[in-house]
């Protein structure tokens, strides 16, 4: 079953992407929502729980930016162990997805 | 659906959480209809793709349920996660319902069982001594601590099943996240 294989995949990324847009530049949950929705067909409402749920895990923490229009915006960045688990992340992702593709390439 | 509507019902359907957590989950959806608008997408757009704001709202109230019962093992922690699964209202939990009753009523039955059993070994190890029982009254003495003994080391035992199955309970009960499914499984 090609989908649930790509559930599956989307699920195990999630976190890291969000992380990894973290990682690049402060941002807040609209923005990470759309660039997520976009690029890996994210449910936009599923946003809120994750950043919530990584904010009691201590990985991002949250600040407010005034606004010229509408309320003062929510913005997230990494913590310094949300940094660390970025990186040991990333170089798992690396190592295994590297490892995959070796297999893919071999196969084709 | 409007912004309005939406909003309305998530806050309908997030009632009985502590109200700080309300406000907060309320401002970020509030905040992401007007990033929505200010993106120049309509409110229906926006709602629609956030999903159900009734099955949203169950979903994060479940999840917090079983937040609760992970942090704290009680039999009320344990009631909420219970009827939060129920919640989710899927048509297989339905039908574990009866399932669910019978290993309920069967786990209530065998905690009674093991009080009585602790009582009996108490009123064997007190009382037994007098009654000159077959064995001499030591004998008495110590059957009656070997009874309390098996009866705490079994309601030891009910209490390790009992939270291994609320802990599967959890686990089948994640399964039936819709909206929030992605964000939530725990990640390897």
């Amino acid at each position: 079953m090609p989908e649930a294989i790509e559930i599956q995949l989307k699920k195990g990324a999630l976190e890291l992407c969000v992380l990894a847009l973290l990682h690049r530049h402060d941002s807040y949950a609209y923005e990470i929502a759309s660039r997520l929705a976009d690029a890996i067909g994210m449910g936009e409402g599923t946003i809120y729980p994750l950043m919530r749920r990584l904010q009691s895990d201590g990985l991002v923490e949250t600040y407010l930016v005034e606004s010229s229009a509408g309320p003062p915006r929510k913005y997230y960045r990494l913590s310094e162990a949300g940094k660390k688990s970025f990186n040991s992340q990333a170089a798992a992702w690396k190592s295994f997805s590297g490892a995959v593709d070796t297999i893919l390439g071999g196969a084709q | 659906m409007t912004r309005q509507a939406f909003m309305a019902r998530l806050r309908e359907g997030l009632r009985g959480l502590p109200p700080q957590t309300v406000t907060d989950i309320v401002a970020d959806y509030e905040a992401h209809f007007a990033d929505g608008e200010a993106a120049g997408r309509t409110e229906a757009e926006v709602a629609a793709a956030l999903g159900d704001p009734d099955r949203l709202a169950r979903e994060i109230r479940a999840e917090s349920s079983l937040n609760r019962w992970r942090e704290e093992r009680s039999p009320s922690s344990a009631a909420a996660a219970v009827f939060a699964v129920l919640g989710l209202g899927a048509i297989d939990i339905l039908v574990l319902l009866p399932i669910l009753m019978g290993v309920a009523g069967a786990i209530v039955g065998l905690a009674v069982a093991v009080i009585v059993c602790f009582f009996a070994g108490a009123v064997v190890f007190a009382a037994g001594p007098f009654t000159d029982p077959p064995g001499g009254p030591i004998t008495a003495i110590l059957a009656g601590i070997g009874i309390m003994a098996g009866s705490a080391s079994g309601g030891a035992l009910l209490t390790i099943v009992s939270i291994g199955l609320m802990n599967a309970l959890v686990w089948y009960g994640r399964l039936h996240y819709r909206l929030l499914k992605p964000a939530l499984e725990p990640q390897a």
